[in-house]
């Protein structure tokens, strides 16, 4: 694999072509989806695979028969606080995982690490049943608050691995200086921890997005679905064109892939780092 | 920085974990334990929580379904992790090439993974159409007759693994990631040796990538027990419930039927499972997993 030589050995010829070929498998479902969406009803049983006349009206009517704007708005209404949430809770938790000697830290630091394998499952039931006593179910909110406590054991540790590379000088001439430890916190590790910030929020973002088990057990009322979840019931309550359902899904996978294209360098990053902190 | 009000200060900070710990994890878990030694009625609540012992258990060791969910769940994680595995290695080392292009390759394959697992599921619904679906008018080109697909109880499970495929992008960023930590030294004091390409691949690629390898195992296992979105969007466990995935059944359980009682034993049954599969991978790795510089890990 030189990189002065210009002309590709057989081998390298080989391996390219397969990769062509494992990226039309990828492409291929993608693309089949999204000419379908333009097609007309009567066009779809057909065998062409691209569509005769580009029937953008498709989108317009799948946006009014599934509520879209209605999905999407609630999407927001459940993310916008659980990014907030998250970040701020696990980045402050990291810190003083980081940064401060405390009896039990190591005994609750191994906590944190077990609670990473615990299945969801098995806390899913139990919190059903204390949300409903709560009068939660059918509210966003059991979606929300758990966010704000501690924002995912997987989070702190990922910021707090970032956090103990930051040289500890800069916090003490801080100290010295007369700032407090929240002063600190905000000033000092905040702005400098962005790359694993970054990170966590894009995993929440996707993760938010992306949660169908969630709002299905949460929220009962077709008013109140996320778009994940108002998709699949798409398929169930209307009669409905598969043109149409293809315009659908595609603007469902529309935002997480706009995202994916605008932060793709942090999001592999990301996945890298992760895997190597746990593996 | 080390005064006395620093240990508190550290608590202070933790707090909000600490709290999460109590509230989300180990009171639920404490709550969940006595569920499942207990009945539970949907309408009168937690009032009538009523002790049955291990009948939640016995009922459950009686269940037909249990053990069809459980058949489901294995047959796909045997297959589908070794088989993701294999895939998604080969993937990573073609995508380790140093030529151009190759970051636009990098972007393809890992786009599914970004995908709603809902929306990907509405697409593959349409795929495996019998009629329709591009997947059988493919296969009608080069003169097969496809099957149906998700209606078929022979193919259903089948076709929910051949998806998966699709969606391995994130096991194979994880394989690049390990790929690229092999030093270069290594396969340039091989090719001096005479080492040809498959002999540096099992003698060096393998035992540096094996701690990789080692965590994407865990992950396919415990990811088979927690299948979900795509069997109930897809098929809903049928047809004749041959994609009745151990996840799905507990939520039938808890949700459809109400049975909080017998789906929180059941969540406890998964979780010995898991824990065990998980330990039985961390037990053996000694003997296959290679750490580089296992001495200065803390």
């Amino acid at each position: 694999m030189n990189l002065a030589t210009k002309r590709f050995s057989p081998a390298q010829i080989l391996s390219l072509l397969i990769l062509i070929a494992g990226a039309a498998v990828v492409l291929v479902p993608l693309l089949w989806t999204f000419f379908t969406s333009l097609k007309t009803p009567a066009e779809v049983f057909k065998d062409n695979f691209f569509p005769a006349k580009w029937l953008w009206s498709n989108y317009s009517d799948a946006v009014q028969a599934i509520p879209f704007f209605n999905f999407l708005l609630n999407t927001l209404t459940i993310l916008v606080p659980v990014l907030i949430g998250t970040v701020f809770s696990s980045a402050l938790c990291a810190y003083g995982f980081a940064r401060f000697r405390f009896k039990g830290k190591k005994t609750l630091f191994l906590v944190l690490l077990a609670t990473m394998m615990l299945p969801s499952q098995v806390t899913m039931i139990p919190m059903f049943i204390m949300f409903k006593e709560a009068g939660w179910v059918d509210t966003f909110l059991p979606l929300i608050v758990p966010a704000f406590f501690g924002g995912g054991a997987f989070n702190i540790f990922l910021i707090r691995q970032f956090i103990r590379g930051i040289p500890r000088d800069l916090d003490e001439s801080a100290f010295v200086d007369g700032a407090n430890r929240m002063q600190i916190f905000i000033r000092i590790i905040l702005p400098l921890s962005m790359p694993p910030l970054i990170a966590v929020s894009i995993f929440t973002f996707m993760g938010v997005w992306n949660d169908f088990q969630g709002p299905l057990i949460y929220l009962n009322s077709n008013e109140k679905y996320t778009l994940a979840l108002g998709l699949s019931m798409f398929k169930g309550l209307y009669k409905v064109e598969w043109n149409m359902l293809m315009a659908a899904t595609i603007l469902v996978m529309l935002p997480a892939l706009i995202v994916f294209f605008a932060v793709q360098k942090y999001f592999i990053e990301g996945i890298s780092i992760s895997s190597a902190v746990k593996g | 920085m080390r005064k006395s009000n620093s240990e508190w200060s550290g608590y202070l900070f933790i707090l909000p974990w600490l709290l999460g710990l109590v509230l989300f994890t180990v009171g639920p878990m404490l709550f969940s334990l006595l569920l499942a030694f207990s009945r539970w009625d949907i309408i009168t609540g937690v009032k009538s929580i009523e002790w049955v012992g291990l009948d939640n258990f016995k009922a459950i060791f009686q269940d037909e379904l249990f053990y069809q969910s459980l058949k489901v769940t294995f047959v796909f994680a045997l297959i589908s992790v070794p088989l993701y595995q294999i895939f998604s290695l080969i993937a990573a080392m073609l995508l380790n090439m140093r030529t151009r292009g190759m970051k636009l390759f990098r972007l393809i394959y890992f786009m599914p993974s970004v995908i709603p697992a809902v929306a990907v599921s509405m697409m593959w619904v349409m795929i495996f159409n019998p009629e329709y679906g591009v997947l059988n008018r493919a296969l009608a080109l080069v003169g097969i007759q496809g099957p149906a697909w998700l209606q078929d109880p022979s193919y259903a499970l089948g076709a929910l693994i051949v998806m998966g495929i699709w969606g391995i992008g994130n096991t194979i960023i994880i394989y690049l990631s390990g790929l690229q930590g092999v030093p270069e030294e290594l396969y340039e004091a091989a090719e001096l040796d005479g080492a040809g390409r498959f002999r540096r691949f099992f003698s060096i690629t393998l035992p540096m990538i094996s701690p990789t390898i080692f965590f994407n195992l865990i992950m396919g296992i415990i990811g088979g027990f927690q299948y979900f979105t795509q069997a109930f969007v897809m098929t809903n466990g049928g047809p004749l419930n041959s994609t009745l995935f151990y996840n799905l059944y507990l939520y039938n359980k808890a949700f459809q039927d109400y049975e909080m009682g017998y789906a929180s034993a059941l969540s406890w049954i998964l979780f010995v499972i898991i824990l065990v599969f998980t330990l039985l991978v961390i037990r053996s790795s000694s003997m296959w997993v290679y750490y580089q510089g296992d001495d200065d890990k803390d």
